[in-house]
């Protein structure tokens, strides 16, 4: 049996391999697409970087609260005039700071101790501006708290008393875990990579097959059933991870092109990140392989089996977000979904823990036990498959 | 030789009030020899395509059995398909890989090595005229090629036994001359023992040792043609046919009986 399993694998190796055309596209979206999302972020972070350090705040009337800018160029912050129509440039996000209102008769109520209001304007839709509001609204405080010790002082009050509480913060995560946060995207990209990679060979072996008339005359060969169907899946599944080492690999050198200096310091992704990745990777392509044969070994046409993995193709792609949306962290039941689990055990990874061999244990014990019939389906239904036009 | 015992097969479809049962093949039976072409005559849908099927062990028959130079094709399915060579109706290439590896493939799925199996499709190449294809890809293939290819393919173990499903389907005159002078030098030759189903009866008057007439699932008459004829009474072999498959429908009167049925 293992012989004619080897003789099928090299076939159907070599057929995935010469199909070019199916083989650029699916290298295009699934190895070049993560580094050049991780670009994108990277100019992103960039750019909230490049204005936190430019201490710039954009105001109206800021001529009528001398006050205000005094305390304001002490904070080292310039201050810029709003451009015309910084409303409507707000809105379309084409000004990426949010705009401090003065009203005229601000400095005379500041003297008179009215507390005068002043406007920060910013919308939800913008996230450049939305981002800079806590800055700027920081700073305002600091102005309040300001006059309120100098009024308080006047009056003889101990600054003390307005403080019953002395706050610090500290954030407990470290540089890795904060890049985890903007590294999500790596694992599910690489689960990506894996699911397309697999998908065009998967079906083309099974449902193409099919269509073009060659099952019938294979399975008049003497060679077990079992055999076929071994070495067609395990060169799906190659070819599914052959993609995934591909798109691994690819994120080391684009994380030397990232344009943000904290990022790039904080994304930590090395030759050990990406074979543990590549570990945890291979009983989800020897899984994803089998699952989408075990589906198009049912359809007729290529196109038919196209449309019956959308629903494998669409769970993939969810079952990740559900550790995006789900607030109590990790529970146990992740790890014995495929797809989330090996989505969930690659960020643990990212985040500079040790692989976790227990929970990558469950996560491929699962794929494992579902591959196995899935490809005891598949052996099951070539035959009738076959005779079946 | 292969040795057809009285086949059954019915498929059914659907389920409750919908459930339709169709007897495909209903006691088939015919010997092919050695070295000798024997000839499945039948209609479309009198169940050649299903009788083959069951001798290359792709479906299971309901009743009766087949016997490949002695073995049991149900019983010891992979012992019987080394011992034939089977293009049935779906006769698909792989278009990414070249004549010769698609030869190969199957030449490896028979247990031959890669050098043997190579070595054959060189020989294979020349029998069936092909040589100047072995070595480009199959994809643009025309059906002539595409068919030599298939047969090739078949033949790569150099079985005894050939069983052929409607092989002239789509070929044009001179691929089917072809085919045919190929047929009779794998007879003469290599002594093989040839079975093809065909429903035109000019390729069963030119190539056929033995006929087997089938009808509705059925053997109604075995013989060389000139037996059929003599049996039916008819000098014109069409009109023999349409007279043994059909005795209840006797031909109109204007129906032209002469040609062939294509």
């Amino acid at each position: 049996m293992i012989p004619a399993a080897w003789t099928v694998y090299l076939k159907e190796l070599v057929d995935a391999l010469r199909d070019r055309r199916t083989l650029t596209m699916v290298l295009l979206s699934s190895v070049a697409m993560g580094p050049l999302v991780l670009m994108l972020v990277s100019s992103l972070v960039a750019g909230f970087e490049k204005r936190a350090e430019a201490r710039e705040i954009v105001a109206v009337g800021m001529e009528h609260a001398p006050t205000l800018r005094n305390h304001v160029l002490r904070q080292t912050y310039t201050v810029r005039n709003a451009p015309e129509g910084w409303e409507q440039q707000l809105r379309d996000s084409k000004l990426g700071d949010p705009v401090l209102v003065i009203p005229p008769q601000f400095e005379a109520e500041l003297a008179a101790g009215e507390a005068p209001e002043v406007l920060v304007v910013s919308s939800s839709g913008n996230q450049r501006a939305k981002a800079g509001t806590g800055s700027l609204v920081r700073l305002l405080r600091g102005f309040n708290q300001e006059q309120g010790l100098l009024r308080l002082a006047v009056r003889g009050v101990s600054p003390v008393a307005l403080e019953a509480v002395r706050i610090q913060e500290r954030d407990l995560a470290d540089a890795a875990v904060r890049a985890a946060q903007l590294a999500t995207m790596v694992p599910y990209f690489v689960l990506m990579a894996v699911l397309y990679g697999a998908l065009n060979a998967a079906l083309d072996s099974t449902a193409g097959e099919r269509e073009r008339g060659s099952l019938e005359p294979l399975l008049m060969n003497p060679a077990p059933r079992l055999a076929l169907v071994l070495g067609k899946w395990g060169a799906v599944a190659t070819v599914g991870m052959l993609i995934a080492v591909l798109s691994c690999l690819s994120f080391l050198p684009g994380q030397w092109l990232l344009r943000s200096e904290t990022l790039a310091a904080m994304f930590r992704f090395g030759a050990g990140e990406a074979a543990a990745f590549i570990l945890l990777l291979l009983p989800v392509a020897a899984l994803l392989a089998a699952l989408l044969m075990a589906i198009a070994i049912r359809c007729k046409s290529f196109k038919e089996a196209q449309a019956s993995a959308t629903g494998v193709v669409l769970a993939i792609s969810l079952l990740p977000l559900v550790s995006v949306f789900n607030q109590e962290g990790t529970a146990p039941w992740h790890y014995a979904v495929p797809g989330l689990a090996q989505v969930t055990l690659m960020g643990r990874v990212l985040k500079g823990e040790a692989l976790p061999w227990a929970d990558a244990a469950t996560a491929s014990g699962v794929c494992l036990v579902l591959t196995l019939l899935a490809l005891a389906f598949v052996a099951r239904s070539l035959r009738s498959a076959a005779v079946k036009s | 030789m292969i040795e057809v015992l009285q086949l059954s097969k019915c498929f059914s479809s659907g389920s409750g009030r919908k459930k339709r049962v169709v007897q495909a093949v209903d006691g088939v039976h015919f010997t092919a020899a050695d070295g000798c072409i024997t000839g499945l005559l039948g209609a479309n849908g009198a169940g050649k395509t299903t009788t083959l099927r069951m001798v290359a062990a792709l479906i299971e028959p309901d009743e009766g059995q087949v016997l490949v130079d002695g073995v049991h094709v149900a019983a010891r399915p992979r012992e019987a398909l080394a011992r034939l060579g089977l293009l049935s109706d779906a006769r698909g290439l792989y278009p990414r890989l070249t004549a010769r590896e698609n030869i190969v493939y199957f030449g490896r799925l028979h247990g031959m090595d890669g050098a043997a199996a190579s070595a054959r499709a060189d020989h294979l190449a020349h029998v069936l005229d092909m040589a100047p294809l072995l070595d480009r890809r199959t994809d643009g293939f025309s059906q002539g090629e595409r068919m030599k290819t298939a047969l090739a393919r078949a033949l790569v173990h150099n079985p005894p036994n050939i069983v052929l499903d409607e092989p002239t389907n789509g070929l044009d005159v001179l691929a089917t001359r072809a085919l045919r002078d190929a047929l009779r030098r794998l007879r003469d030759d290599e002594g093989k023992c040839i079975v093809f189903s065909t429903h035109i009866m000019q390729e069963v008057e030119r190539l056929c040792d033995q006929v087997v007439v089938v009808a509705q699932g059925r053997t109604v008459a075995t013989g060389t043609v000139q037996e059929l004829s003599a049996q039916a009474g008819s000098a014109d072999f069409e009109e023999t046919f349409v007279k043994l498959a059909f005795p209840a429908h006797p031909l109109p009167a204007q129906v032209p009986t002469t040609g062939a049925a294509r």
